[in-house]
């Protein structure tokens, strides 16, 4: 029996409305795979991302969802907001999973068994799923280059569970397994793995960049550059959490700009057929960090010399990227031209008395 | 715990026995309404830009840039068409509050509204037929007297209601303030009088050549109209009571440019011009000079210094370009020469209260000056003549006595315009006098069909504070310039001196504007909302529609409207119309109310059906 080929689907990019455009205007697809009525928090970053994300794939689409919160509190009473084919899967077996799936649409497709144009093939990953527990199975995907998305939504903890320390939570960054202390004042002294490097670095034939929910039209112009890449390719999305980063619900958009602007979160975009990154991504302005970090109640205790600390570490991220750094910032990477969070005080009182 | 044996009501089996009802994108996940997590929510609820705030006739302005930007031009024309007879010349000649008023002002520069609007007014001309159409017939009949500004306004509005209306024009033709105050280089004479053809389009009659007070009566303006509309304006030009005024050479502002404007002019110009006075006409009258053949011309304000003058700043910028000179603090006392003018005698002067509003004060003591001169164009304001109007209606200010809604008394006069706005504190601009002729035009209306009168429309939210939108999603974009003839070749001809907006740059500059408070359908709320519940079931302005069963309340699409227009009401606010739950505040108390709605209901159910 001679094998019928596989029909792929090309996406469209989207215009990019902040570069360029004098007025905010962006041309959206109608679809709405993601459904109101799930049980995430107010303004959770998560949730926002699931949905532009879907958007940006359309119907046509299978999610995976190994565990985290995106299926602890939008899957209870078996009631799910997907409006596709979604599936639950172990917190570790994220990658292969999806490989499963993607592996066999194509050869349902080869031998005649499934009618259809091959689906996007979507897997959304927390970071504890994609960074610490379900690691080995996705960079497992990866390399066989499936044809699927892997995303890892990037809270930057293990948020379901009532917010633990995961390998991404950044320095500073106050988590119920790192709390702060006399010994420890700074909360989690590690750094946060560079996963999507990681991941670009170990598969150089994927399509890996990364996104936050700041912006977007470039969210979904990556999601459908993965996409349309034909073979695996990893995406990780900054989606702040309002539980664990302890913020007023209305800044979950405004948080993912500033996380951009502050070079803690740098984006770009791994060329495979090239080899090389892309970091043309430019935002419209630059802040210092305790910006970003003064919003948040998990910086609350930091001091002045961590928060010089995390300086220097946005210094060194803006450096990566080839941007020539303002006097402002290299000064700001000092501990003597930093103050402590206004909180801080009362966070070592507190710790003074356990 | 066994359910066996138990025989499970059927409203009971869909959520408990595990057959979960699927989600679907028109009703959402039923089963959970998470609308009862709110406390805040967000309505939609557009605010009034500045723009429109600050137009003198309240131009829907936000609306038309929206329209212009997405292409929709002729739309956008019957949009500006609805407040304004006359864009192709408000384009030109306005005074432009919006710009003043503009937000973006704030941000880097203002928008050029006023070159988009021409742009709109030149597109409207080039059209074979006007969008308006006149209304249907009333059979009733109103007079307008003059056709400038106001009279043009409240006769176009009038048309359009129905009313036959006929414009006494004093003048050989038709135009008022717009052809005799404006000079050719702003406004040119086949612009406007395509105009005054729309008008004669719409069913207006005008007859020119007829003067109130000589060739109509009062009584019979009374007699042969259900309704009549004063809107004569202010036509004999005011003195600078100097000695020796009535000298040949003296010339007056408004009646200059009148004679220029209706091609009745004999003057001729010698070399040196003085012009007395530091307003628009002024100005007007130094740079029309210079087209006239004078070769000094220089401009006498009483005003200390240029910022003080009570002119449109860019149009003293273009006077100053063309190389009038300006002398300040002084005023005329007299008027040398024997028989004809030879020169000036000046004294120090200045106001003695507030700027152009109040008496001037001379200062003798010092030496009179001189200053020689061959001609001298007075233009320091014009009062009205009114010899035919009833006394009982006439103000002390030499304006007309009417009350908030542009009546006199209890008759079918009504007055608009400068006539009226003479020493109200109002400008007098073509801008002020077209949105009062459109405010009296509806009252008139009303009178005669018997419905209450409205005064003058009070602005109830104007968003003016950059803080109640996003700015992040304005870039910083220069405004688009209006190219301009040069300084050295305009001054001797009447040609137009700014120049018309190609069609890009108009949708460039529209593209530029905020859209203050005012949904222009950008779709962020759209995008941005975490359940979404937020639908878009059409994409125009203003048809979004939150989902109030879902909406948690999370407040990101308020944080992130780029134009202010969504705002946080608390939800106890909402007491009309809201079906509550007991424990919170859904508009409806979805799949989980009803069953509880069931249960509550199993007790006065008979036995048999249990």
């Amino acid at each position: 029996m001679p094998a019928i080929e596989v029909q792929r689907q090309t996406l469209p990019i989207l215009g990019n409305p902040n570069q360029g455009a004098r007025f905010y205007n962006p041309d959206l697809p109608a679809s709405e795979p993601f459904v109101p009525g799930h049980r995430t928090c107010a303004g959770c970053g998560p949730s926002i991302q699931y949905r532009m994300t879907s958007k940006a794939s359309g119907d046509n689409t299978i999610l995976v969802g190994p565990t985290g919160c995106m299926y602890v509190a939008n899957s209870s009473y078996l009631c799910t907001p997907y409006n596709v084919p979604w599936a639950h899967t172990q917190i570790g077996s994220a990658g292969s999973f999806t490989a499963g799936v993607a592996a066999a649409y194509e050869a349902m497709i080869r031998k005649g068994k499934y009618k259809g144009t091959f689906p996007n093939v979507i897997c959304e990953a927390g970071d504890g799923s994609a960074s610490d527990i379900g690691l080995a199975s996705i960079s497992g995907a990866l390399y066989r280059n499936h044809d699927c998305l892997i995303i890892c939504y990037d809270n930057e903890q293990y948020a379901n569970t009532g917010i633990q320390a995961s390998s991404r939570t950044p320095y500073g960054g106050m988590t119920t397994f790192s709390p702060p202390g006399p010994k420890v004042p700074e909360a989690k002294t590690l750094y946060p793995k560079d996963l999507a490097r990681m991941m670009a670095a170990g598969h150089p034939h994927c399509y890996v960049a990364t996104a936050s929910v700041g912006y977007p039209i470039d969210l979904m112009n990556k999601v459908r550059k993965g996409l349309n890449h034909k073979g695996a390719a990893y995406l990780m999305i900054y989606t702040p959490c309002q539980k664990g980063f302890v913020y007023e619900t209305p800044r979950s958009i405004d948080l993912g700009r500033l996380v951009v602007e502050c070079g803690l979160y740098p984006m770009w975009e791994w060329n495979p057929e090239k080899r090389e990154y892309d970091y043309s991504f430019r935002p419209q302005t630059m802040r210092p960090v305790a910006e970003y970090l003064k919003l948040q109640g998990r910086f609350g205790h930091l001091h002045a010399e961590h928060i010089a600390n995390l300086q220097k570490f946005a210094n060194q991220q803006w450096q990566m990227m080839g941007v020539q750094l303002p006097e402002a910032l290299i000064k700001s990477a000092d501990p003597k031209n930093q103050v402590n969070m206004a909180a801080s005080a009362e966070a070592e009182a507190v710790a003074q008395t356990l | 715990m066994s359910t066996k044996g138990t025989r499970i009501p059927e409203w009971l089996t869909v959520p408990f026995a595990g057959i979960t009802p699927a989600p679907t994108q028109e009703k959402g996940q039923d089963l959970f309404p998470t609308g009862n997590w709110r406390s805040i929510r967000p309505v939609y609820r557009d605010k009034l830009p500045p723009c429109n705030n600050a137009c003198g006739t309240n131009e829907k302005i936000q609306g038309y840039l929206d329209l212009v930007k997405r292409g929709k031009y002729l739309d956008a024309y019957a949009l500006i068409k609805e407040d304004m007879p006359f864009p192709s010349v408000t384009g030109r000649v306005c005074y432009h509050p919006c710009e003043t008023a503009c937000n973006r002002g704030q941000y880097d520069e203002a928008i050029s509204i006023r070159a988009v609007e021409r742009f709109l007014g030149d597109l409207g001309q080039a059209l074979q037929r006007d969008v308006v159409k006149p209304g249907k017939p009333n059979g009733k009949k109103v007079a307008v007297v003059g056709s400038g500004p106001a009279g043009h306004s409240a006769a176009y509005q009038l048309a359009r209601l129905g009313y036959k209306v006929t414009i006494l024009e004093k003048s050989p033709k038709a135009g008022g303030l717009n052809r005799g105050g404006i000079p050719d280089w702003v406004l040119p004479q086949d612009v406007l009088d395509r105009e005054i053809e729309r008008l004669i389009e719409l069913g207006i009659a005008i007859k020119t050549n007829t003067e109130v007070g000589k060739d109509v009566s009062w009584d019979s303006l009374k007699k042969d109209y259900d309704a009549v509309v004063l809107a004569v304006g202010l036509t004999e030009p005011n003195s600078v009571r100097a000695e020796g005024e009535n000298k040949q050479g003296v010339i007056y502002g408004l009646p200059f440019l009148r004679d220029i404007g209706m091609g009745t002019s004999k003057v001729k110009l010698g070399a040196r011009v003085a012009v007395i006075g530091g307003g628009n006409t002024a100005i007007d009258c130094a740079r029309e000079a210079l087209r006239q053949g004078a070769v000094e011309v220089t401009m006498i304000t009483v005003e200390g210094n240029p910022k003080e003058m009570p002119c449109v700043p860019e149009d003293l910028h273009d006077m100053l370009e063309e190389g009038v000179e300006l002398i300040h603090g002084k005023a005329v006392t007299a008027v040398l020469g024997n028989g004809r003018v030879e020169a000036l005698e000046l004294h120090p002067a200045k106001f003695s209260g507030a700027i152009n509003a109040s008496p001037i004060t001379i200062n003798k003591d010092v030496a009179a000056e001189k200053f020689a001169v061959d001609n001298v164009i007075i233009a320091v304001g014009q009062h009205a003549s009114l010899a035919w109007l009833p006394a009982e209606f006439k103000t002390e200010r030499g304006s007309i006595k009417i009350d908030r809604f542009g009546r006199l008394g209890d008759t079918n006069f009504f007055a608009a315009g400068d006539i009226v706005q003479l020493g109200s504190g109002q400008p007098l601009m073509v801008v002020n006098a077209v949105g009062d002729g459109k405010r009296v035009a509806f009252n008139l209306d009303k009178a005669l069909r018997g419905e209450a009168l409205e005064p003058r429309k009070i602005a109830i939210d104007v968003i003016v504070d950059l803080n109640r939108m996003n700015m992040t999603y304005f870039p910083h974009f220069p405004r688009v310039k209006q190219d301009m003839l040069n300084p050295t070749s305009r001054k001797k001809t009447q040609d137009e001196v700014i120049l018309a907006f190609t069609e890009e740059q108009a949708v460039e500059e529209a593209g530029r504007c905020f859209s203050c408070g005012t949904c222009n359908a950008c779709d962020n709320c759209y995008l941005v909302c975490p359940e979404p519940c937020i639908a878009r079931s059409d994409r125009s302005n203003g048809l979004y529609k939150i989902l109030v069963d879902y909406c948690k309340g999370c407040r990101v699409c308020i944080e992130e409207c780029p134009t202010g227009c969504l705002e946080g009401v608390p939800e106890l606010d909402f007491d009309a119309g809201v079906v509550r739950m007991d424990t919170a505040f859904a508009i409806s108390p979805g799949l989980h109310g009803r069953q509880a709605q069931e249960l509550a209901n199993l007790a006065s159910r008979p036995a048999k059906e249990l």
